[in-house]
């Protein structure tokens, strides 16, 4: 029987069928963050012996608020780290850490044909490689570290299919806002997502992950991505993946995870990326989204309106913002960060503007490449990496009724802080509105070798 | 297991769990001490919670608990006594999450929530998968077979424990 890519990864992982539509799944890996793991680490200790299923399989790291902020907040790093250190598991720390759906792909411990588990919605980033890659919460993820499995009811499958080139200035994340705002904030419950077709096998892994990072916010389990020359590129001859002849035995076995021809949807949506523009999030949840050239909706929910201070008719390029953040596990990687600094360079932000990489790794890459002094020398912040402002627990809080435009992927009320207004973009258009004071597309901003030959001429 | 409770009107959709508890309250190691927690992320939430101080069953519009996998919403909800969600539908994780902590998430169809949020209070059959009306009316809701157990009598973990066997002969077998 023809089959999807899901259908294929979770077939290889059924233990056995449980009762209604449930069945008991194998977990590969586990990925553990400070916030959701240590209640689970603390009762296995208490009630199971301290045994885990097995240590080799789960990777820990502090990333949500690394460095502490507080002693709460250092309790919960020390209470992981020394779970991680008493049963030998790998744990990323800080000076070495990052943002746990940035690190996991980059540290090579997720492979197509996995599955994963981590309790943090936005483990669905890691579909990108082929793997079933899911949020959940702290008991489902406990049971897994103690089990080795996870009790799941078996979704359905929706193909989205993207073909054609992306429009002038459209970048994954207007592509993830795009289907969102489609789909709307629960189109996609009780769905995977299957991205296929011309636009995606040209996406790079951080585009793919950037994509699927945002699969959660129409409600969908997870989103997956076959993979392909792209996805073994990246992963070969990065540390924790086998070497050599191994490693291409293993990619033999992996060209096999794509779906069938003939298999079949419960669900179908075809975008034509050449009709993507770049986009931004006007409202209370991703999924209230319109072009970034287009006005606040006629039919906008009042609630969110109020929220945001907003009227149906007002254009999205006349609000003024107070703040830009370019992070979190959506647009936090080196793609991402070269896109901000094309927008950067040689220009000034006139508003705060933080910039957090979302691993140390990316840090010191963007380093390398100089981006950080493109940064500074515009005037913005660069940080450590971490989770960061993008969900309002640590640094860069936003204040009451002020906006801040953002490459994270939620604009929930008080997300990034009580009353704050949040505005979902990509890292260029971020960064043209941080230039700007306003939302803004990178093309607005005035060329830059018209200004440098003025500035050279004027002041000499 | 039936037991009644006075409803709190949460007349929203999209009620997402940044707003049944915001993050910077997730800063501990603990699932229990958070109930003064609950809806503080929501404009009015607090008030509202005060308004209806003995409410044990939140009746809400479509797509509750949307968002983070954040346990601490379902953790938030048992802190201050509530014991069911009734909404027309939930979020994946919030309604796996609500199973394993005692939280009944009653799925009811959307064209009743209008009549179920001006009722003071309601019973509901956990057992029996139904929900009464004070004034007599009854409707039926569907449970997981599976999850209804965890619901009523806990164990998710001890189940998983018991598997543990079974999984490594299965891994024996890959």
């Amino acid at each position: 029987m023809s089959r999807s890519l899901f259908e294929k990864v979770w077939d290889a992982h059924v233990i056995e069928q449980l009762p209604g539509n449930n069945a008991l799944l194998f977990v590969d890996r586990v990925v553990a963050h400070e916030i959701t793991t240590p209640q689970g680490a603390l009762e296995i200790e208490a009630k199971y012996g301290d045994q885990l299923f097995d240590k080799t399989r789960i990777v820990a790291m502090n990333d949500h608020v690394s460095p502490a902020k507080d002693t709460e907040t250092a309790i919960q790093a020390k209470v992981l780290r020394q779970w991680a250190k008493r049963h030998e598991i790998t744990l990323y720390d800080i000076g070495d850490n990052g943002i746990c759906h940035v690190i996991a792909p980059e540290r090579g411990h997720v492979e197509p044909g996995m599955t994963v588990i981590c309790g943090d919605s936005h483990t669905c980033t890691l579909g990108a490689f082929g793997a079933f890659a899911l949020g959940i919460g702290t008991t489902v993820q406990t049971g897994a570290m103690l089990a080795g499995c996870v009790v799941l009811e078996h979704p359905k499958v929706m193909r989205v299919r993207v073909d054609g080139r992306l429009g002038h200035g459209a970048t994954a994340k207007d592509l993830a806002l795009f289907v969102i705002s489609t789909l709307t904030f629960k189109g996609a419950t009780g769905f995977v997502i299957e991205y296929q077709g011309e636009t995606i096998d040209a996406l790079s892994m951080d585009e793919r992950m950037t994509l699927c990072n945002m699969a959660v916010e129409a409600g969908g389990t997870t989103a997956m991505i076959a993979p392909d020359e792209t996805t073994f590129s990246y992963l070969r001859g990065r540390e924790n993946q086998a070497k050599g002849e191994a490693f291409e035995t293993n990619v033999a076995s992996w060209r096999s995870l794509r779906a069938d021809p003939d298999a079949t949807y419960e669900r179908e949506l075809v975008i034509d990326a050449s009709e993507l523009r770049p986009m931004v999030s006007w409202g209370t949840n991703p999924g209230e989204s319109v072009p970034l050239d287009k006005s606040v909706p006629a039919n906008a929910d009042v609630k969110s309106l109020a929220y945001m201070g907003l009227e149906p008719g007002v254009p999205m390029k006349s609000l003024v913002v107070e703040q830009a953040f370019i992070g979190s596990c959506t647009n936090s990687r080196l793609s991402d960060l070269r896109a901000a600094a094309e927008v950067l360079r040689g220009r000034k932000v006139t508003v705060p503007t933080i910039i957090t990489p979302g691993s140390q790794a990316v840090k010191r890459a963007a380093e390398r490449e100089g981006l950080h002094d493109v940064f500074q020398d515009a005037g913005a912040l660069w940080t450590h990496s971490s989770c960061g402002p993008c969900l309002g627990m640590s640094m860069g809080v936003v204040a009451p009724e002020s906006r801040c435009i953002s490459s994270s992927n939620r604009n929930f009320p008080g997300r990034m802080g009580a009353g704050g207004r949040v505005h979902l973009a990509s890292p260029a258009v971020v960064a043209a509105s941080a230039v700007l004071g306003r939302i803004a597309a990178p093309d607005e901003l005035e060329p830059l070798v018209a200004e440098a030959v003025v500035a050279a001429g004027g002041a000499r | 297991m039936t037991f009644e409770g006075n409803v709190l009107p949460l007349d929203r959709a999209n009620v997402d769990t940044d707003q049944v508890i915001p993050a910077y309250f997730l800063n501990g190691i603990s699932s229990s001490g958070l109930g003064g927690h609950l809806f503080k992320g929501m404009q009015g939430g607090p008030e509202l919670l005060a308004a209806y101080p003995d409410a044990t069953i939140v009746v809400a519009r479509e797509n509750f608990g949307g968002g983070s996998s954040r346990e601490h919403a379902a953790w938030a909800l048992v802190g201050r006594g509530f014991r069911a969600v009734v909404a027309p539908s939930f979020a994946r994780i919030f309604q796996e999450n609500a199973y394993n902590n005692g939280i009944a998430p009653i799925v009811v169809d959307a064209s009743e929530i209008d009549a179920l949020l001006t009722e003071p209070s309601l019973r509901i059959d956990l057992a029996a998968e139904t929900l009464t009306l004070p004034g007599g009316r009854v409707m039926k809701f569907a449970l997981d077979p599976l999850r209804k157990r965890f619901l009523l009598e806990g164990g998710y973990l001890d189940f998983l424990a018991n598997k543990r066997d079974a999984v490594r002969a299965w891994l024996a077998n890959r």
